[in-house]
């Protein structure tokens, strides 16, 4: 016993800090895919595409492992009140990060296959879109390692943001494929792109309820 | 595939009308009686010679339900609880304020006789203590000091209450055989056959399966789930997940205090108190 604390209380303690770590660390390179392969995506750079696929196995070793000691920690020591909340957090969490890393390895898909053909236009929303959403993901983050839940107070506003640009890229893509079927295939990518992009924005929300309920005990629902 | 007993128990307690928030913010307001309060705490103290081992506690015990009080050693909890049944009455130099009203009455008057107040509401203790009788004899013997002389009246009482406490299947071929063989868990399940045998309203249960193997005590476990559709039982113990499995409201004691009361849910997800808190997530105690 130290410090008036159980052995075994500092050890999961100690468990529990790693892996809020370990998740922030996951969090980080789900977002560094997402931000890379919008560059392999505007740019047509197939260094940042082959970057963004060189990840995918890492961020899946990460989902597992923490998966998995995140289960060790509920089996051995059955957590209760803000421990509980918190490894029930992580769990729910790895799987929205996963999500936002594989969207990112798909953009990168997406990008591979348009290297070699000039943009139909000069690409503004599809970038915005994805500033906005990678944004979201840093600041739901930050709230779930400092507890600042003002950073994720705003999450619905910005996630209409986000829906408003991914209808306008909609609207736009279907204007330039019935001028041009040629322009088809091309359209699809960036509908497809702007699709995957809305969608990080909503585990962003995802991950800002789970960091609630973990900080406050309260369930709330942003959409 | 059939459902672990458990998890249906989960599922009840999903839907227990008895764990509606508005009927567990306790105490009520002074004047304000609810009709589905079984038992009424008000203000209730014990002292041991000048030590005051419980500190004005008020709090209110729904009807069949199950009440769990948590808290580390020394607290209290097992004090409140014999109160209920004036057990502390035997304790030389215990004295004890307040009232816990239970069907228009105050439990703790010198008035009510604690003799028949005990066969309303029985104990099991952490022990099991079975007589040194036989299994029938165990379950009989209550009904006789009772008063109770029919034998087939007598023998289908005990089956009675071996079958609700779910123990009646192990025994039936020995009930003539000496209670002191029995396993540990059959034991206690004895105890509380025996205790139910003699028609209680309340149960209480001070650490009951804290002397028992992990097979013995889910027996116990689903048996209390069970008996909440008839009985209000009131469970004292040390293990804050079998409180947070059995039970619909927990109370949370420190030093004598009664710090938290709500439902068990809330208690072990999101506790309202910083020191609820602290003891669930082992930071002391």
């Amino acid at each position: 016993m130290s410090n008036g604390i159980p052995m075994a209380k500092e050890k999961f303690s100690t468990e529990l800090d790693r892996l809020v770590v370990d998740v922030l660390k996951m969090g980080e390179l789900a977002n560094a895919m997402l931000c890379r392969s919008m560059r392999a995506f505007k740019d047509l750079d197939p260094k940042e595409v082959e970057w963004v696929h060189s990840k995918k196995g890492e961020l899946d070793w990460m989902d597992r492992d923490i998966e998995e000691r995140a289960l060790q920690l509920l089996t051995l020591y059955n957590p209760m009140a803000k421990d509980m909340r918190t490894v029930a957090c992580v769990l729910k969490m790895i799987t929205y990060l996963n999500r936002i890393g594989r969207y990112g390895k798909d953009i990168a898909r997406d990008a591979e296959a348009l290297i070699g053909q000039p943009h139909i236009s000069k690409l503004v929303n599809i970038p915005h879109m994805q500033v906005l959403a990678s944004g979201m993901v840093r600041d739901a983050l930050e709230a779930f390692a400092t507890g600042n839940l003002k950073l994720i107070s705003e999450f619905r506003e910005r996630d209409d943001e986000v829906d408003a640009i991914w209808e306008s890229v909609l609207r736009e893509s279907l204007t330039y494929m019935m001028e041009d079927q040629k322009k088809i295939p091309t359209c699809m990518h960036y509908i497809m792109v702007a699709r995957y992009l809305e969608r990080c924005a909503d585990h962003s929300c995802k991950i800002a309820e789970k960091v609630h309920y973990m900080y406050t005990g309260e369930h709330i629902e942003i959409k | 595939m059939t459902v672990p007993e458990t998890a249906m128990n989960r599922a009840r307690e999903e839907t227990d009308p008895g764990m509606l928030p508005s009927q567990v913010r306790m105490p009520s307001p002074p004047g304000t009686e609810r009709r589905d309060s079984m038992i009424s705490i008000e203000g209730v103290s014990v002292f041991y010679g000048a030590k005051q081992a419980i500190r004005h506690v008020s709090l209110e015990v729904p009807e069949r339900s199950v009440t769990a009080f948590i808290g580390p050693s020394g607290c209290g909890k097992s004090t409140l609880l014999r109160c209920f049944n004036r057990m502390n009455d035997e304790i030389p130099g215990c004295r004890t304020e307040g009232s816990i009203i239970w069907k228009g009455m105050d439990i703790l008057s010198r008035e009510v006789d604690p003799v028949p107040l005990r066969r309303k509401i029985g104990m099991v203790f952490q022990k099991p203590n079975p007589f040194p009788k036989s299994i029938h004899d165990n379950i009989a013997y209550g009904l006789r000091i009772g008063g109770m002389r029919d034998r087939s009246e007598i023998d289908a009482l005990v089956e009675r209450s071996l079958r609700h406490a779910a123990l009646w299947d192990e025994v039936k071929d020995r009930m003539d055989e000496s209670a002191m063989g029995l396993s540990g868990g059959q034991q206690q399940r004895l105890c509380i056959a025996r205790t139910l045998a003699v028609e209680p309203e309340v149960i209480l249960m001070d650490e009951p399966c804290s002397s028992l193997d992990p097979i013995a005590t889910g027996k116990i476990e689903d048996l209390i789930y069970h008996l909440k559709r008839d009985y209000t039982v009131i469970i004292v113990t040390h293990n804050m997940q079998q409180a947070a499995r059995v039970s619909g409201l927990t109370g949370f004691f420190y030093l004598g205090e009664l710090i938290e009361f709500d439902r068990t849910k809330q208690v072990f997800e999101a506790p309202r108190q910083e020191l609820t808190e602290r003891y669930i997530t082992g930071r002391f105690g």
